[in-house]
């Protein structure tokens, strides 16, 4: 879910591009005048046709670089002088940079938390600790499948539940402990097995109520064995870093709440012990990071040498976007990842991109979705037993017809191009059109106010006098609900409240504080309809399985709570809804890829179908690097969590010195 | 009474008067509906579980009163408590805490250096164009928010390349000697001293020219130069030691800003201050370091003003301390 921007940023935001850019005039009015879009987009000045062209030419230029194909295993003369054996070695895709250099990039908001990644609970720590600490394997950035990193192979043997994954050889901790199948064991035996730390990498691996057996068979050799098949389970591997049993060990013996202490923001980085491209070197308030190269760290390159190439990789704090793109403009910063540049800054961006030596990367649509929902809940609160959502509201929210009436009420097209600039794609699907699963077959529909009058009239609403009633004399009216402070959101809104006025409804448009909006849809259940996000993952939309099955955590659009006994049960759950729950159910266990395709399908397709959540847009992933950075190669599936983000072969990305320091 | 009795009675009389504020705090704290862990909640990855788990960890799963008890009693064995971020609330004080007191304290001497002399020139020279100057500079000042003028001077930051666009260190500071990273410090501080001195600026200037005049217009003003003194003597040694009285008085409120005056304009200065921090811990809802941060910002109002009416006592020989 996007971050909260508060309204000093938004406010921050205006003034400055008001001040510095004086084309956007003409997009913030723009936006304020909604209802009327048609009679404005005809009228554009100058330097608003360069901004469009400017912005088109970026929507249509989705960036692309060719599949190096598999990474190659090589073997290089071992870290330790008295070693007989040689190192195995991931020999790295890129072309052979230069060894130094700083590289500077940013994060906006607060500091990371924690450099313990079983501990983080912040996207912040997760992208820091992933520079830090290497998975067992990592998704091919070009193919989505499962490249071993750590690991020399995966199998999945003839059961289908046991996995065996083999380490390479020579692998070293930056303190020069070597790195084998103990420290495997011990990550996922005792930290997330126990649950030490943040429990929901145990939740994401635990197959059927059960964790899977973990054992290890010899130094480089560790077999898991899952309860039952469960075909996400290797992808589920790229969630878990090894920890280094040698330095954790003695934490985990202590009460469990010392290990929440262990290795945070504030203790001595010297006592940091990585298996990644990186360590932090010097953390300092408030203001960056520094991360250093660790020597030990088992890939190299075309020649043979140690990666990575930086020596230094600083991340800058800094609290909003604006002051990033700021601070890249000033050459104080090297990169800005995906979350900073947002479709309207792109747009003028990409105007001072010659000048400014820099490149954009349009990296196409992002994993996230956003999305309207009514709330179907139609239970009582057994507290104060009354509904949670009056009965005739119920009737309306319930309805398919009403609910597909706004869907097709709403002009997507005009959301993209005034909202976002153009940067983004109208959406109507669960899984945003990045992900691997995208069902091609549901196809777009244009705002279509007839028919949804045609619908509404089926279901008995009536249109009397521009207003609209229900079969039985009520006022179809209701409110709509969004985070205040994100100036897009709100934009939507807005356009919503218009595009719906034109069916009769009223709409009664009201910004609330994330928190408080958080709390409504997730405890108190009492809200009419929310506009808001969730993000996605294009590689296993099983992720997502919280969000769809009936008794899930974050089934918002009719969400169950737990009983006394913490306990969540759905015997009201439509048929539909149960269908949606078998598809994920079904496609968890089986490992055949038509099927497991079938199943995801089916699922877009029930949404498309019932429209519980009415998808709107998504926005493009968009970066912005400068020259001088080398073999950067970001691609759409290669994106993780800012400070990592783009960066998924961090270990090859060099300065190029001939461009001006 | 002697200045120390006196000290050690407002010290006592700070007590009681804390604990109200404290409690006012929690309360507010408590009654506004924002969910300290919204955010995790709405991430698809985390578990019921771990949410439980985290409400544990900071008690949030106890009644209010139960909560402000332990506060309290942490309190009295000096620990501030957690942070939701799971450092301790002391240590993340005392990280920012002296990035804001130097930006203070260059802001508070700047600042007295130019508005006094500036308000004593204007007021002695009424109607010259100097003052009409002063009178626009300070109007400006007065009626412009920090955070615009903050974000004027990045732009021309960004436009000349000649001052650091926000931060307080370069990246390769540590790499530098200590000479070095003076200068490098004091290049990052130019832009928020000046925008934060240039806001100050106005309002004291303005009192300390408004005071001089009214005194200006006193019998014992008339009297000196009726003596026949230097001008010099009379606007220095009469005059001005009768002006600064409700300065004093001002400074002492100043005292307390110096540790939370300046949020916004760390915030658009991307400045590691201690503003910065409360601000973004307000939005969160961190309860722990809001409650220090605010109990801080109390203690310094009224240390601010002890010192003022101490001060008061010295400067002016008729003032008793009761």
């Amino acid at each position: 879910m996007s971050n909260q921007s508060s309204l000093l940023s938004l406010l921050i935001y205006l003034i400055s591009a008001a001040l510095f850019l004086p084309s956007l005039f003409g997009c913030t009015t723009k936006i304020a005048e909604t209802p009327k879009q048609d009679t404005v987009l005809q009228s554009k000045t100058d330097a608003e046709k360069t901004a469009t062209e400017a912005q088109d030419a970026l929507t249509r230029s989705i960036y692309r670089v060719r599949d190096p194909g598999p990474f190659k295993l090589v073997t290089v003369k071992s870290l330790d002088p008295n070693s007989k054996t040689t190192d195995e070695c991931w020999q790295a895709r890129g072309e052979a940079g230069k060894f130094g250099g700083t590289l500077t990039v940013s994060i906006f908001g607060r500091d990371p938390k924690t450099y313990n990644y079983w501990d983080h609970q912040d996207a912040e720590s997760a992208g820091l600790g992933l520079l830090m600490f290497d998975r067992l394997v990592e998704i091919d950035p070009w193919t989505g499948k499962m490249n071993p990193r750590m690991a020399k192979s995966v199998t999945v043997e003839k059961d289908k539940k046991t996995f065996t994954v083999k380490l390479r050889r020579g692998l070293k901790w930056s303190d020069g402990h070597a790195l084998n199948a103990d420290d495997v064991e011990f990550t996922f035996a005792t930290i997330i097995k126990r649950g030490f730390g943040n429990s929901s990498m145990r939740d994401t691996l635990t197959v059927y109520g059960q964790f899977p057996e973990v054992k290890k068979i010899d130094d480089l050799t560790i077999q898991f064995v899952t309860p039952r098949p469960f075909a996400p389970f290797v992808s589920m591997l790229t969630n878990a870093p090894i920890a280094p049993k040698h330095v954790l060990e003695p934490i985990t013996k202590r009460p469990m709440e010392e290990f929440h202490a262990f290795w945070s923001i504030n203790c001595d980085p010297k006592t940091l012990v990585v298996s990644g491209p990186f360590k932090v070197g010097r953390y300092v308030p408030g203001q960056r990071i520094e991360l250093e190269r660790n020597a030990n760290y088992s890939m190299v390159d075309k020649n043979g040498a140690r990666l990575p190439y930086l020596s230094k990789f600083v991340i800058a704090v800094v609290p909003d976007q604006n002051t990033q793109i700021l601070k890249f403009y000033g050459k104080e910063l090297d990169f800005l990842d995906i979350r900073t540049v947002r479709g309207f800054d792109a747009a003028l961006m990409k105007q001072r991109e010659s000048t400014g030596d820099f490149t954009m990367f349009n990296l196409g649509p992002n994993d996230g979705t956003q999305f309207l929902m009514f709330n179907m809940n139609r239970r009582k609160d057994p507290k104060t037993n009354k509904y949670y959502v009056k009965p005739i509201k119920q009737e309306w929210f319930n309805d398919r017809n009403f609910r597909l009436a706004v869907s097709h009420a709403i002009s997507r097209k005009r959301l993209v191009d005034n909202i976002l600039r153009g940067v983004g794609l109208p959406l109507y699907t669960a899984e945003s059109p990045a992900s691997l699963y995208f069902n091609k077959a549901l196809k777009p529909y244009p705002q279509d106010l007839n028919y949804s009058r045609a619908l509404l009239q089926k279901s008995g609403f009536v249109l009397k006098d521009d207003v609209l009633y229900d079969r039985n004399g009520n006022r179809v009216e209701f409110s709509l609900t969004t985070n205040a402070g994100n100036s897009g959101r709100d934009a939507t809104c807005i356009m919503i409240v218009n595009d719906l006025k034109q069916l009769g409804m009223k709409v009664y448009y009201q910004p609330i504080d994330f928190n408080i909006m958080i709390d409504k849809t997730a405890h108190s259940c009492d809200w009419e309809a929310v506009m808001m996000a969730l993000t996605g993952d294009k590689v296993e939309p099983y992720n997502g399985a919280n969000i769809w099955k009936a008794d899930g955590r974050l089934h918002m659009f009719d969400q169950r709570l737990p009983d006394k006994n913490g306990t969540v049960r759905a015997p009201d759950a439509r048929d539909w809804e149960k269908e949606i729950e078998e598809c994920f159910n079904k496609a968890g266990t089986t490992f055949d890829e038509k099927l497991r395709h079938r199943y995801f399908d089916r699922y877009q397709e029930i949404v498309y179908e019932q429209q519980p959540l009415i998808y709107l847009y998504c926005l493009l992933d968009i970066s912005a690097a400068n020259n001088r950075i080398g073999n950067y190669r970001p691609t759409p599936l290669g994106i993780t969590y800012t400070p990592r983000g783009s960066f998924h072969n961090i270990e090859e990305i060099y300065i190029k010195k001939a461009v001006q320091n | 009474m002697s200045p120390a009795v006196y000290i050690f009675k407002r010290f006592l009389q700070a007590i009681p008067l804390l604990l109200i504020i404290s409690v006012l705090i929690f309360t507010l704290l408590k009654l506004s509906p924002v969910d300290p862990l919204a955010h995790l909640k709405a991430n698809p990855s985390i578990s019921q579980a771990a949410i439980k788990a985290e409400e544990e960890r900071l008690g949030l799963n106890k009644p209010a009163p139960v909560q402000y008890g332990i506060w309290l009693r942490n309190l009295m064995q000096g620990d501030l408590g957690i942070s939701t971020s799971g450092s301790s609330v002391s240590t993340l004080l005392v990280n920012r805490a002296g990035n804001t007191l130097l930006l203070s304290l260059l802001t508070l001497f700047f600042t007295w250096l130019i508005a006094v002399p500036a308000g004593v020139y204007a007021a002695v020279h009424r109607g010259k164009w100097v003052d009409k100057f002063f009178g626009l500079v300070t109007a400006v000042g007065m009626s412009m928010p920090t955070f615009l003028l903050a974000l004027l001077l990045l732009m021309l930051a960004l436009a000349t390349g000649a001052l650091p666009i926000g931060g307080l260190t370069s990246p390769d500071f540590f790499e530098k000697n200590v000479f070095q990273q003076i200068l490098d410090v004091a290049h990052h501080l130019i832009i928020p001293v000046a925008v934060l001195t240039f806001v100050n600026l106005a309002h004291i200037q303005r009192q300390m020219r408004a005071n001089l005049l009214d005194v200006y217009r006193a019998e014992y003003v008339r009297t000196a130069r009726a003596k026949g003194l230097p001008e010099n003597v009379v606007i220095y040694r009469h005059a001005l030691r009768n002006a600064i009285n409700p300065l004093i008085t001002m400074m002492g409120f100043e005292f307390s800003y110096l540790l939370s005056g300046a949020a916004l304009t760390e915030t658009v200065l991307a400045y590691p201050g201690l503003g910065r921090l409360t601000l973004e811990a307000v939005l969160t809802k961190d309860i722990n370091l809001v409650m220090a941060s605010l109990m801080l910002g109390s203690v310094m109002l009224i240390a601010g003003n002890l010192l003022a009416d101490v001060l008061l006592k010295f400067a002016d020989p008729r003032i008793t301390l009761e």
